[in-house]
């Protein structure tokens, strides 16, 4: 009886061993992304994530350890509703581990501990991320260190309808040279004025189509500032306002409204309207996103790209400011958790899905720009003729908005005096009075005001 | 309350009724039910609702509008940080200057205590015995080089997270380091050799505190802003004109046209007056804007006279305001129309019948019986219209976004972009908070007007006749 009593006991420790045993090597992770400004289109700002999580399954088999990773993705087509769950989520503790989002964010959020530093998890020297470009590495980082991955790089392109060139006179080479020259300062914002007003005037687009800007407040607008000189955030880290830059910037499209080639109240105007319109030849000149690309070639139903529509840098605006585009990356965040090894695996995931086979796939489905250089000589995108024209032509001059906490007040501040000129509710020199009023109320000593 | 009956029934006050013992003793339905306290009772649960849903919500919007609360402070408390940021913060408000740049230094100084340290943690031993042969006494600026010089030992750990947790046991620099306390703060600082005065303590602090404070500068900054007496007559003249025009003149119309139909066709009538009210608002405010826009109906009907296409909602502030009004109007005045009707129907058909036979006209039986007989819920529907049009903006928002050029802001939507809505996510609850207080005071202050204009009093008192 003893001994079977015995007996019992060894099996039952030795069964209780095993299984914990078992437990501490099979660890299980439910690691949740969620993405922001999210289409159809891209659907691999989730699925490079669960990608990476089979990688990195693999990996730990290698070494020997049991790796289970559960991967729940959340992607929301708006940013406004994405912004307020994320915060909100992060209040009540229910953070997603991974969050999409645009780079613009990491200033605050990194502020309020809400997301936490992916360099204290990953080797900035190991690969992919040494291999990330400078620029968006650097729009990455905040207070000097490296807070998220980018996911993908974009920039903004000025378009020209190209029949509409060739009906006020432009050559094919004139049209083949014209990215040239607006890259050298020869070919302004000035221009862009003429140019669309000689289209108007040959009948070849309505009235106030001539210069079809973008319908909404964006990213964009800043590089009408950045064409006029203007600068965003000083070397110290100190955001600034330059009056005469901001003056100029809001008296070109006051003065595209007088000249009649833009509208009055083309701000909120439809995006499908707008994206109808530019892909079929209603516009002589616009400018948008290098994702667009997709919009057209698909949905709007433009066959021939190349054949219909020319590309470059937005123009310089004078000779104070230069021919430029803004990248306005999203990136890979980690947000504050209390399980450290889920941060750390989250790490490794976002790392792992950095890879230029990877983020290629995202890149080329949703006509973004690569974030790594080798990711320039994967087949998927070097065969691709628009991934590679814009990658060359834009993203070299990209620069971007500053990681700065109050950023967005400024640039809130910078739309609503754009509008009021715009639509004529102020003269440019009361919206700029006004601008400064508010940047100095709302903001006192953190911006230079010049 | 208490478990038994008897006790349902001492709280109920039952007591003083009936025989306490001898009686069939009460279910404790039953003693609820005969209970003096039943309405009390049966308004709890919207006493709950009060609670939670509106005075909370007012508590902490008056607490929160005297805070700097955002996205970047949180709401759930800070910590201290030494950054970048805060350094610059330093020299420009306190000016600070050599203190900052001190502090803002990155130091890592391989030595004895930092290696014991190391040892305590995952790190191998041949690993550390290396990386003291190599490096000892030796001090890295950045990170980053420290954990290349670990990552150039030999017996280098293979794992990324053991080089950053060796590395961090040299780190004698605060930068980026996350404090929980201002204790621990100082205390780190005073390790790293830099010694603060009091003042220079609470200057410190001032800047590195990531949460937030409490502050009156939210109403400071209202004050000062020119956008703000901006919004405060756009608001007023949105809820006003919206109020006279329909939810109570037009609302009034509808009432007073359709008592005068047969009870058939006015039903009809009623019936598509309500259908704005029942379309889903995001539906109806497409189906506006397709209406007006530039190649919507308006403009497709208009071309062949020669009208250029155009936004018809978004052309001028005044076409704006025409639009949100007619959007707004169009869903409001229904709810008045109905109180209207129902207060029309209880006005008793003798008196009609008998204007009638003295050879009254409409007009004369609308001035002389309906409208005096209309006053209590004329002021029921201007001050809850009033304060509903005060707080609503979601039409605005759908329709013109506050546009063209901030023409049709109205308070409560600059109170939503501020505090949830901000391109760069760059939320300003305190600031929000604080201009949906002055809502509130509005708000009261407004009901607080039309009870003495409109003689609630009056209204309210008993009939002297009975």
């Amino acid at each position: 009886m003893m001994h079977y009593r015995t007996a019992l006991a060894a099996l039952a420790t030795t069964a209780m061993i095993t299984i914990g045993s078992g437990a501490a090597l099979a660890e299980e992770v439910t690691i949740t992304v969620w993405s922001g400004g999210s289409g159809p289109n891209d659907n691999y700002r989730i699925d490079a994530i669960k990608i990476a999580a089979d990688f990195l399954e693999r990996e730990a088999a290698v070494r020997g350890e049991e790796l289970s990773i559960t991967v729940e993705g959340k992607p929301y087509t708006q940013w406004d509703e994405f912004k307020q769950a994320v915060t909100l989520a992060a209040e009540a503790g229910t953070a997603p581990n991974i969050v999409v989002a645009g780079h613009e964010d990491i200033a605050a959020w990194a502020q309020s501990g809400l997301i936490v530093p992916i360099e204290d998890y990953v080797d900035v020297d190991s690969w992919p991320i040494n291999d990330i470009y400078e620029n968006l590495f650097d729009i990455s980082s905040f207070n000097g260190m490296l807070y998220g991955l980018p996911q993908d790089a974009e920039a903004r392109p000025f378009f020209f309808w190209k029949d509409h060139m060739r009906g006020i006179g432009y050559s094919d080479a004139d049209i083949d040279a014209l990215p040239g020259k607006v890259q050298s300062g020869e070919y302004t914002l000035q221009d862009v004025l003429v140019d669309a007003k000689k289209i108007q005037d040959a009948g070849l687009v309505k009235p106030g189509y001539g210069f079809y800007p973008r319908v909404s407040n964006g990213p964009d607008y800043w590089q009408f500032y950045l064409s006029f000189g203007g600068q965003m955030e000083d070397g110290s880290g100190k955001l600034v306002f330059d009056k005469a830059a901001m003056t100029k910037f809001y008296q070109f499209f006051v003065d595209a409204v007088a000249a009649g080639v833009t509208r009055k109240n083309h701000i909120g105007t439809p995006w499908d309207q707008w994206y109808g319109e530019v892909a079929s030849g209603k516009a002589g000149m616009w400018h948008g996103g290098t994702w667009h690309y997709k919009r057209y070639t698909t949905t709007e139903g433009l066959d021939d790209f190349f054949g219909n529509i020319q590309f470059s840098l937005i123009p310089a605006g004078d000779a104070d400011g230069a021919a430029n585009t803004i990248t306005h990356p999203l990136v890979y965040l980690l947000t504050k958790q209390d399980d450290d090894d889920a941060i750390a695996i989250a790490a490794d995931l976002v790392k792992i899905a950095s890879e230029p086979r990877i983020n290629a796939l995202h890149a080329i489905k949703s006509a973004h720009l690569g974030i790594t250089k080798s990711e320039a000589s994967v087949d998927l995108y070097s065969g691709d003729r628009w991934a590679r024209e814009a990658t060359e032509r834009l993203l070299p001059h990209a620069s971007a908005m500053p990681n700065n906490v109050n950023f967005g007040q400024y640039w809130e501040i910078m739309w609503g005096g754009l509008e009021g000129s715009w639509t004529g509710q102020k003269s440019v020199a009361d919206a700029i009075a006004d601008v400064e009023t508010e940047l100095r109320t709302t903001l006192g000593d953190k911006i230079v005001i010049r | 309350m208490g478990n038994s009956s008897v006790d349902v029934a001492d709280a109920g006050g039952l007591k003083t009724r009936g025989p306490p013992s001898s009686g069939p003793k009460l279910s404790k339905l039953a003693a609820i039910g005969n209970s003096k306290y039943l309405g009390l009772y049966l308004l709890a649960p919207a006493f709950l609702f009060v609670f939670v849903f509106f005075l909370t919500p007012v508590v902490l919007t008056g607490i929160f509008g005297f805070t700097n609360m955002s996205t970047a402070t949180g709401i759930t408390g800070g910590s201290y940080l030494v950054s970048r940021s805060s350094m610059l913060a330093l020299k420009d408000r306190h000016g600070l200057d050599e203190i900052a740049d001190d502090l803002s230094k990155v130091v890592y100084t391989i030595d004895e205590d930092g290696l014991a340290a190391a040892a305590q943690g995952k790190a191998d031993a041949a690993t550390l015995v290396e990386f003291r042969d190599k490096f000892l006494g030796q001090s890295f600026d950045n990170r980053r080089d420290i954990e290349r010089a670990i990552k150039s030992l030999d017996s280098r750990p293979s794992s990324t997270r053991v080089i950053k947790a060796i590395a961090a046991n040299f780190e004698r620099s605060v930068l980026n380091i996350r404090f929980d306390t201002e204790e621990d703060l100082f205390a780190a600082v005073s390790d790293f050799g830099v010694s603060l005065d009091a003042e220079q303590k609470i200057a410190l602090s001032d800047v590195a505190y990531t949460g937030w404070v409490f502050t009156t500068d939210n109403f400071k900054r209202m004050v000062s802003l020119p956008e703000t007496t901006k919004t405060l007559i756009n608001t007023m003249f949105y809820v006003f004109t919206t109020l006279i025009l329909f939810n109570t003149g037009f609302a009034l119309v509808l009432a007073i046209s359709t008592h005068y139909m047969e009870s058939r066709p006015a039903g009809f009538f009623r019936s598509v007056w309500l259908l704005p009210r029942i379309t889903p608002p995001v539906l109806y405010v497409l189906m506006w804007k397709w209406l007006a826009w530039d190649t919507g109906f308006l403009s497709v009907i208009l071309e062949p006279f020669g009208v250029e296409p155009r936004n018809w909602m978004l052309d001028s502030p005044a076409n704006a305001w025409t639009f949100i009004i007619l959007i707004n109007g169009m869903v409001g005045a229904s709810m008045g129309m109905l109180i209207f009707s129902s207060a029309i129907k209880a006005i008793p058909q003798s008196l009609f019948y008998a204007s009638e036979v003295d050879g009254a006209t409409r007009i004369q039986q609308i001035r002389h019986i309906i409208l005096p007989q209309l006053r209590f819920p004329i002021l029921f529907i201007t001050s809850y219209q009033t304060l509903s049009l005060m707080t609503s903006f979601e039409y605005i928002l759908l329709a013109t976004e506050g546009g063209p050029g901030g023409a049709t802001e109205v308070w409560a939507l600059t109170t939503y972009m501020k505090a949830l809505s901000n391109y760069a996510g760059a939320l300003e609850y305190g600031y929000g908070a604080a201009l949906a207080l002055v809502l509130v005071v509005i708000g009261v202050t407004l009901s607080i007007f039309y009870l003495k204009l409109f003689d609630f009093k009056t209204l309210t008192a008993p009939p002297k006749i009975e």
